[in-house]
């Protein structure tokens, strides 16, 4: 048996010896082999992805929440993104002295310097 | 451990539907899986179900094997997943933790006879380690895996197998010096 050294990266062979006795199985091998080839009929009817069962019983409550979510997301979206809608006169209020206001319901052309005053105060 | 080409071959074959093929894989590795899957169980009976339950396992997986990688890591990984469910079950079902004297198979009159003590003392150092422990030092120092292989059997870093086997191995090279000292 050799010394113990820390992560060794050799199996130790008087240890494994041993311990391959200590866990060597009782019963005849060719009998436990004839054991599982006697399953294995049985194993290959099985079903090979028992994961599709899982997903299969998860589909309906995957589709009721992701539907609910849906409504809850649309519902938000509706709340907080869409502005408020503004009153006309809101609207037409000029933020400072002539503006839009002016501009909109002069009966005359627009003077030159009411459009550019217009245009400088939404900037 | 089997020949890495063969192992390739029989299972190619084995997907195929050759019964014949699985045959070969079960008689190759049935007595390193019956192991490992004692390592982790103690009693041998339960051992043996658990290792039936991962060569089945393993023949209905066959398709998801990778063959650029060696077979016996893959197998043996199903093999210690279904002696750890077993064990889980059996603990639920006893709603106590293993007991050690269980290492051994219990006290069987047709058979105790035959065991060696060093045999008795093993199994039931094995069954006082985790359960980690016990498997991965099993893996290395009787089955011959690498501290890689371990790890992706175990699935832990490598690291973790290094510091499991390390552990493992100091408790029950204690075991066997003392009995060494023991024996005339």
């Amino acid at each position: 048996m050799r010394d113990t050294q820390p992560f060794d990266h050799r199996p130790d062979p008087e240890l494994g010896a041993a311990l391959r006795a200590a866990l060597e199985p009782r019963d005849d091998h060719a009998a436990f082999v004839a054991r599982v080839m006697a399953q294995y009929e049985r194993a290959q009817t099985l079903p090979p992805i028992p994961t599709l069962d899982v997903l299969a019983s998860w589909f309906r409550p995957g589709i009721a929440a992701a539907a609910a979510a849906f409504i809850a997301g649309l519902l938000f979206g509706r709340g907080v993104l869409t502005p408020a809608p503004a009153s006309i006169e809101a609207a037409m209020a000029p933020v400072e002295g002539t503006g839009l206001a002016a501009l909109v319901t002069a009966q005359d052309p627009p003077d030159a310097s009411v459009v550019f005053a217009s245009l400088v105060e939404q900037h | 451990m089997g020949n890495s080409a063969d192992d390739k071959d029989l299972v190619a074959r084995a997907l195929a539907g050759d019964r014949d093929a699985f045959g070969v894989l079960v008689d190759r590795y049935a007595a390193q899986a019956r192991r490992v899957a004692r390592a982790v169980l103690g009693d041998p009976d339960d051992a043996d179900d658990a290792a039936q339950d991962g060569f089945l396992s393993a023949l209905v997986k066959l398709a998801q094997y990778d063959a650029r990688r060696p077979f016996g890591p893959w197998l043996m990984r199903i093999v210690a997943n279904a002696a750890t469910d077993r064990r889980r079950r059996r603990n639920v079902r006893r709603a106590e933790p293993l007991d050690p004297s269980l290492v051994g198979g219990g006290p069987r009159p047709d058979t105790a006879a035959m065991r060696s003590e060093l045999g008795e003392r093993l199994r039931t150092a094995l069954g006082e380690l985790p359960e980690r422990r016990r498997t991965a030092v099993v893996l290395f120092d009787v089955e011959g895996y690498s501290h890689a292989e371990i790890a992706g059997i175990l699935g832990i870093p490598e690291g973790t197998v290094r510091s499991e086997v390390f552990h493992a191995r100091r408790r029950l090279r204690t075991l066997l010096a003392d009995w060494k000292e023991q024996v005339p």
